[in-house]
């Protein structure tokens, strides 16, 4: 389908106002190129993923939990063609209140654990996965869960926060919560983390990536890639939409660091759906 | 109204994202006004004022204090340090409680109006505290006047109930009060360890002679990096003395007072709960010695306290909210 299709159409999930401009941004930069692009925009990853599925859209900005789906659900055919070089360094922290004596996952046993919405790869999946592979399961502790925002994979970092605030509230001893919104508290200035210490974090593993079916002609991936992985920093245009977007340089996707969370979303049953 | 301020938050606020942030700079306490008036008229939200800027959020926000369950806003509770000298010396004591603690009791009479205030702000319920409150010897005036207004619980080492205190004690009302009595481990050794040779004996005396009068009677425990295993003989111990749930309470040291180790709390890490001594209105009972936790010098008048409070919490909730949803994965 996408070949009869003047323009590549991405899909984009509209967690927040704030991703027009973006998605705006980059469809101006791609104008003048080889291959032009518009976008559409989602109200969940997983409406996203049956349209890539189905042909709607050439390309999908996928959470890691998405891309985990969409090769599950496209018989591993589905590719994983760039990326932000900071979804390769993405982490979960287990954040305690300092003076709460936890330090490494083992110390966890007994405590009452705060994890995120189901569908967040960083705020719940791969902590319950980190957790038992480390010989913790949701036996040995209390799982104080927070549901918030489910659709849009933890993007809002509203389960994080809702989590954080579980420690703050002496509903939990620890939360697991996205190093980009531990990041995001830290640089902002709150106050609250002040009180807070990451008592445990993990390797680092992969976010996002922009995913296409193997229907999508190569030469056209290729180009439209190479164009995107031209997007300069020290051009004020295109690095005010690096910025928008949270990175300072597009990377080709590596699919090594989706293998914690394949192994996490195959054992806890939900590779397919929930 | 500036006309040069309003166009400059009509371009600000209008290129700003729904649901970020922009600062917008301003002159004086009067442009601070002028800035608050126009966010309350356009349905944006002032987040934060700044010495020579206003942080404004683009678009109404959901309160955050509203999504509190009712019992954990500003308010729903009150706390009173009725005095600060105490017949023990815990090695953690939160606000450095001791026989040579000065002992800042609050006034009898202040001790009413307060009370009458409480009432009258919407406060639910009591927590008086100290100190050993029981050395106070009008502390049974105090709880029935407390207990005939508001559900009432008092913090006690049940170690002080002899001779005229006791039959003080024995009068007091059975219904609306609650004896929280503190009791640190199982057996002995942790107990005694931090709050003095003897004193675990005599606290689960006290624990019987409240339970035996028919008052009820809640145990609290404050554990510390040596607790090990204690809470789950002290669970046991529980069963044992036939305690409900909401009898029973568990909670670490903080690192306040006297304490060299334990929690790190602060204003923006706590949900506050009114507290209220001989020295003002504090953020927390658990930190009601640390001048950085301390709120006003008087509680009066204490509506007013505890809606500053309140203001306080969700400014620094809608920034936490503003913060944590910057997550850029478009």
């Amino acid at each position: 389908m996408s070949e009869a299709r003047d323009e590549l159409v991405v899909g984009a999930v509209a967690y927040s106002a704030n991703v027009v401009p973006i998605w705006e941004g980059i469809r101006d930069y791609f104008r003048d190129s080889a291959e032009p692009m518009d976008f559409v925009l989602y109200s969940n990853y997983e409406r996203q993923v049956d349209a890539l599925l189905a042909g709607h859209i050439d390309l999908a900005w996928n959470t890691n939990v998405a891309w985990v789906r969409t090769l599950r659900k496209s018989g591993g055919t589905a590719r994983a063609l760039a990326t932000r070089d900071t979804d390769q360094t993405f982490q979960t922290f287990m954040i305690g209140r300092k003076g709460g004596g936890l330090e490494g996952l083992p110390s966890l046993a007994g405590t009452r654990v705060a994890l995120g919405s189901r569908d967040s790869g960083q705020a719940r999946i791969l902590p319950l996965w980190f957790l038992e592979r480390d010989g913790i399961t949701p036996k040995d502790v209390e799982l104080v869960i927070f549901d918030s925002d489910v659709g849009k994979h933890g993007d809002t970092g509203r389960s994080d926060l809702d989590a954080l605030r579980a420690v703050t509230e002496d509903e939990a001893d620890v939360a697991a919560v996205g190093s980009n919104t531990w990041g995001a508290l830290l640089a902002g200035g709150d106050a609250a983390t002040a009180d807070l210490e990451v008592v445990w974090e993990s390797e680092h593993y992969n976010h996002c990536n922009f995913s296409a079916l193997d229907t999508l002609d190569e030469d056209r991936a290729e180009a439209w890639v190479s164009h995107l992985l031209a997007m300069d920093w020290d051009d004020p245009d295109q690095r005010r939409i690096l910025e928008l977007e949270g990175l300072r340089q597009w990377k080709r996707a590596e699919l090594e660091g989706y293998a914690s969370l394949t192994a996490a979303m195959e054992s806890q049953g939900i590779a397919d759906g929930w | 109204m500036s006309f040069a301020l309003v166009s400059r938050l009509i371009e600000q606020v209008g290129a700003t994202p729904a649901g970020s942030t922009c600062l917008v700079s301003v002159d004086g306490p009067g442009e601070v006004e002028v800035v608050a008036t126009w966010c309350d008229s356009t349905g944006n939200v002032v987040l934060a004022v700044h010495a020579d800027a206003v942080e404004i959020h683009r678009g109404r926000v959901a309160d955050p204090i509203a999504a509190l369950p009712e019992d954990r806003r500003p308010g729903y509770r009150l706390w009173i340090y009725t005095n600060f000298h105490c017949n023990l010396a815990c090695d953690y004591c939160c606000v450095a409680s001791s026989p040579r603690a000065v002992p800042r009791v609050i006034p009898v009479d202040e001790f009413g109006e307060l009370i009458d205030e409480a009432v009258e702000a919407g406060v639910r319920e009591l927590y008086l505290t100290g100190g050993e409150p029981f050395l106070v010897l009008d502390l049974d005036e105090r709880l029935t006047l407390a207990t005939s207004r508001l559900p009432t619980t008092v913090l006690t080492n049940a170690m002080v109930w002899t001779g005229e205190r006791r039959r003080r004690l024995e009068r007091l009302p059975r219904e609306g009060l609650t004896m929280q009595i503190s009791l640190d481990s199982a057996d002995p050794d942790l107990h005694d360890r931090h709050r003095g040779d003897g004193s675990h004996a005599k606290a689960l005396a006290g624990i019987h002679v409240a339970l035996d009068l028919g008052f009820n009677v809640r145990v609290a425990a404050t554990m510390g990096s040596d607790a090990g295993t204690e809470e789950e003989k002290l669970v046991a111990l529980f069963d044992e003395l036939g305690l409900r749930d909401d009898q029973r309470v568990v909670r670490r040291v903080a690192r306040q007072g006297v304490a060299n180790a334990g929690l790190s709390v602060s204003r923006a890490s706590l949900l506050p709960e009114v507290c209220v001594t001989a020295d003002g209105v504090w953020w927390h009972p658990v930190a009601a010695a640390d001048p950085a936790m301390k709120v006003r010098d008087s509680w009066r008048p204490l509506r007013a306290t505890i809606d500053e409070m309140t203001d306080e919490l969700r400014a620094h909730r809608l920034r936490g909210d503003v913060l944590a949803s910057t997550f850029p994965c478009a």
